[in-house]
């Protein structure tokens, strides 16, 4: 926004770094906060209310908040939620305390997310759950028809959806997928490492774990850098698994790529600090869905399945919708302050103690 | 307590009559009106109000909010809710006051009832928020009254041979209603809430309070004592600083001040420029003053050859208002553009015309540092079902107004206003002086406020 003051004659006019540049007619100027402190340049006064206001927010006829830096985001998510009333005067009026409003508010709306492997169990339940707290979605996979059913969900929730056939272990496939994604969405906030080759014995396990678990994540958050960079809340979670933490009853490259991606989170996490990016790891322990490895195993192998849930100390496995939660919040501005962080969520399935 | 040896304040000058500000008046620019003016919008009332200083601890003791909760909302009519938030039998909430809370409950006969929110047992309180329930029955021991006071249940009966039923009916408090606001006085021996009021409901008349819904109600925590926040509100004195981007098209320091037994009331026009600029706006600037048009975009609107901004305004906001309110064609170009504020004392704030304002401030606990500002809007709806009020929606103490986007474009105007409110109660705590001193004419509300406040203290 900019205007004149009608009383000065000095003209205020928002910066995108959310501060206000004042000038006059001689040409002079400075650099203000909304707040009204000076900044810099040759212009040391101004007005703190014309600041204000000409810089703040501002809700515009459609009910949206617009901010200094041209985002355009609905207005309600953008409420902090943590102002719950120190006082118990919240219990006056109808209805009141139940505090709807006061929800954490993620402040995910509006933004783009990245998911890759996700039309089934854990990954589509990430996208579902991105689209639903207002996100639009690239989603890739190897299979069409997936991809198909899974775009129409996530629509449904009223996401735009970009899809891509992938495999992941094709790292041009991939970074190429990436790119088309921020072009098609306009940018990327979210990126979320999910695709894996799964479990598997012997030796010959070893390669393909190592190009779509690791290879992927390394291509695919150096393809995403660049986009995420230029977001006020770019993030990154990789999937890992509670297999890199405790042994689990046989020596695995599944385990072992795993770790590796937890290491390489907690590098990354510093590496791009400086650009604004957080990285994260969500580490899963045993996740039930129809179609999914524990069903499986379930039929397969029961005395395994068996022996797996009695070490679940809340008495069940956990669902894809559960880690899906973690994954979104450690992926949104609410997460502000978390990074590096390997978030287990397990239900109490591994017993090592979290320092 | 501040006293100070340097400033020696003059003797008080008459109020009610004195200077006014050379800009056209309010009633002169009523002439110009396109449409038939009310007589509500020509009445005038100046008074001679004894109170041009007050002592700055007023906003700041301890010793003064006691005296406040003692002669003041113990003895006052206070609103308490709207009707239409407790619309069915059993349907109740909790208003409070400094630490006093009031049980408000619609009883079966329909009738609105308020009591101390207190069990007669042992003093817990009977309800702890708002709510719908058959009975009002303690949740300690369970001692329980029917929704009229009197005592239903008493679990073992045989263990209170002391308790006579009758004596234990809940105390009551009065109550009255107007517009649909629901009032409540603690004070057995306070006048009609009909005297009260006065002559206020004739003012809304044209504007049926009544028939509105609560569309917003956003609840502010200040850092401030309610008087410096409500004080913030009942004068237009402030815009020239407070609200620059706005003088182009706002009629501040030739605001029309009013003052009758227990309510004032200021008018302030907009789309006709402020005496403090030194230039002449054309009818586009004022109209994109108070729009807020950024001078790097194209404006929304132009104002057309041969009608002035004030005239385009008010057949835009016409037009708005068609749907809702059958009148709209006959309401007068002041009604559409210009800003009626009434003050009932002591803290009630119902704005004229179709603004949908309505403020109220108190203070939070009983804390003078503290206050709570709310923001409601009434506005007008169609058909016979009303809709169903808006949920309280708090913002702390330093969440921006714009989070509640509930409150439109003025979000950014009340945020301008609260900028200041912390600030003036850090000042007031570094004073050397010890009075705070009004304007005679556009702080006639604030002296108005003051002088009653004076009397209930002194009373």
């Amino acid at each position: 926004m900019k205007l004149r003051h009608p009383l000065s004659g000095l003209v205020y006019e928002s910066r995108e770094d959310g501060n206000v540049e004042v000038s006059d007619d001689q040409g002079r100027s400075g650099v203000f906060t909304t707040a009204g402190r000076w900044i810099r340049g040759e212009l040391r006064e101004a007005d703190p209310h014309f600041a204000g206001f000409v810089a703040g927010p501002m809700i515009n006829a459609a009910g949206r908040i617009q901010g200094s830096r041209g985002s355009d985001k609905k207005a309600a998510p953008a409420r902090t939620g943590v102002a719950v009333p120190t006082f118990d005067t919240r219990n006056d009026g109808p209805r009141a305390g139940r505090h709807k409003e006061r929800e954490m508010d993620l402040g995910l709306d509006g933004r783009k997310a990245l998911v890759t492997a996700a039309t089934r169990g854990i990954g589509l339940a990430i996208a579902q759950t991105l689209a639903d707290q207002g996100c639009d979605l690239a989603i890739c996979a190897r299979g069409e028809a997936g991809l198909e059913t899974a775009r129409k969900d996530l629509e449904g929730r009223g996401a735009k959806v970009f899809t891509q056939v992938v495999d992941v272990a094709d790292g041009d496939a991939l970074t190429a997928f990436v790119s088309g994604a921020a072009e098609e969405l306009g940018g990327l906030d979210v990126y979320v490492s999910n695709a894996s080759a799964g479990g598997g014995p012997g030796e010959k396990a070893w390669q393909p774990t190592f190009e779509i678990d690791v290879m992927g994540a390394v291509r695919g958050v150096g393809a995403a850098t660049p986009h995420l960079a230029q977001s006020d809340a770019g993030s990154v979670v990789i999937i890992s698994s509670t297999a890199a933490l405790e042994y689990l009853g046989m020596p695995q490259a599944y385990n072992a790529m795993k770790a590796a991606l937890i290491s390489f989170a907690s590098d990354m996490s510093q590496a791009l600090a400086p650009q604004g990016v957080r990285v994260n790891t969500v580490s899963p322990g045993p996740v039930y869905f129809e179609g999914g490895n524990w069903e499986m195993i379930k039929q397969a192998m029961p005395a395994m399945y068996e022996s797996a849930l009695a070490q679940c100390a809340i008495g069940r496995m956990g669902t894809p919708e559960e880690v899906a939660r973690a994954v979104v919040f450690l992926s949104s501005p609410a997460a502000s302050l978390v990074t590096g962080a390997n978030l287990v969520v397990d239900g109490g399935f591994t017993k090592r103690s979290a320092f | 307590m501040a006293t100070s040896p340097t400033i020696e304040y003059p003797a008080e000058i008459p109020a009610g009559q004195g200077p006014r500000s050379s800009g056209i008046s309010y009633q002169q620019l009523l002439d110009d009106d396109t449409r038939s003016v009310p007589e509500v919008l020509r009445w005038e009332s100046a008074r001679e109000l004894p109170v041009v200083r007050v002592p700055l601890e007023r906003y700041t003791s301890r010793e003064f909010h006691d005296l406040e909760v003692e002669k003041l909302w113990k003895r006052v009519w206070q609103f308490v809710c709207r009707e239409e938030e407790i619309p069915e039998p059993g349907d109740h909430m909790v208003y409070e006051i400094a630490e006093i809370q009031i049980l408000v409950v619609r009883g079966h006969d329909r009738k609105i009832r308020a009591f101390a929110n207190s069990c007669l047992h042992r003093g817990r309180a009977l309800k702890d928020c708002a709510g719908r329930s058959e009975n009002i029955r303690c949740p300690f021991h369970g001692w329980t009254w029917n929704l009229d006071g009197s005592m239903k249940e008493l679990p073992c009966r045989w263990d209170f041979p002391h308790v006579d039923r009758d004596e234990y009916r809940l105390p009551e408090y009065r109550t009255g209603t107007w517009a649909g606001f629901v009032f409540v006085n603690m004070d057995p021996e306070a006048p009609s809430f009909e005297s009260y009021l006065g002559d206020l409901p004739r003012h809304f008349e044209r504007w049926d309070l009544a028939k509105r819904y609560k569309e917003a109600h956003v609840a502010h925590l200040m850092h401030c004592n309610w008087k410096v926040a409500q004080e913030a509100f009942m004068e237009a004195y402030h815009v020239v600083a407070t609200h620059p981007q706005i003088l182009a098209g706002i009629g501040d320091s030739n605001s029309q001040y009013d003052v009758w037994d227990n309510f004032s009331r200021a008018m302030t026009a907009n789309m006709t420029p402020s005496p403090h600029i030194d230039y002449e706006p054309d009818e586009q600037e004022m109209l994109q003053s108070i729009v807020t048009t950024s001078l790097d975009e194209a404006p929304m609107l132009r104002v057309p050859e041969g009608m002035t901004a004030r005239q385009l305004f008010a057949q835009m906001a016409r037009m708005q208002l068609q749907s809702t309110v059958p009148s709209a064609t006959d309401l007068t170009d002041a009604e559409m553009n210009d800003s009626f504020y009434y003050t009932l004392f002591p803290n009630f704030h119902p704005w004229g015309a179709y603004n949908r304002i309505v403020y109220r401030f108190r203070p939070l606990g009983n804390d003078p540092d503290r206050s709570i500002m709310e923001v409601l809007y009434l506005a007008p709806y169609r058909g016979s079902r009303r809709p169903e009020p808006a949920e309280i929606h708090w913002l702390d103490y330093d969440e921006p107004w714009t989070h509640a986007p509930e409150l439109g474009p003025l979000a950014k105007i009340f945020a301008q206003d609260t900028f200041n409110l912390p600030k003036v109660q850090r000042g007031l705590k570094s004073a050397s002086h010890s009075h705070a001193t009004f304007a005679n004419y556009q702080e006639t509300k604030i002296r108005h406020f003051h002088t009653l406040l004076e009397k209930y203290i002194a009373a």
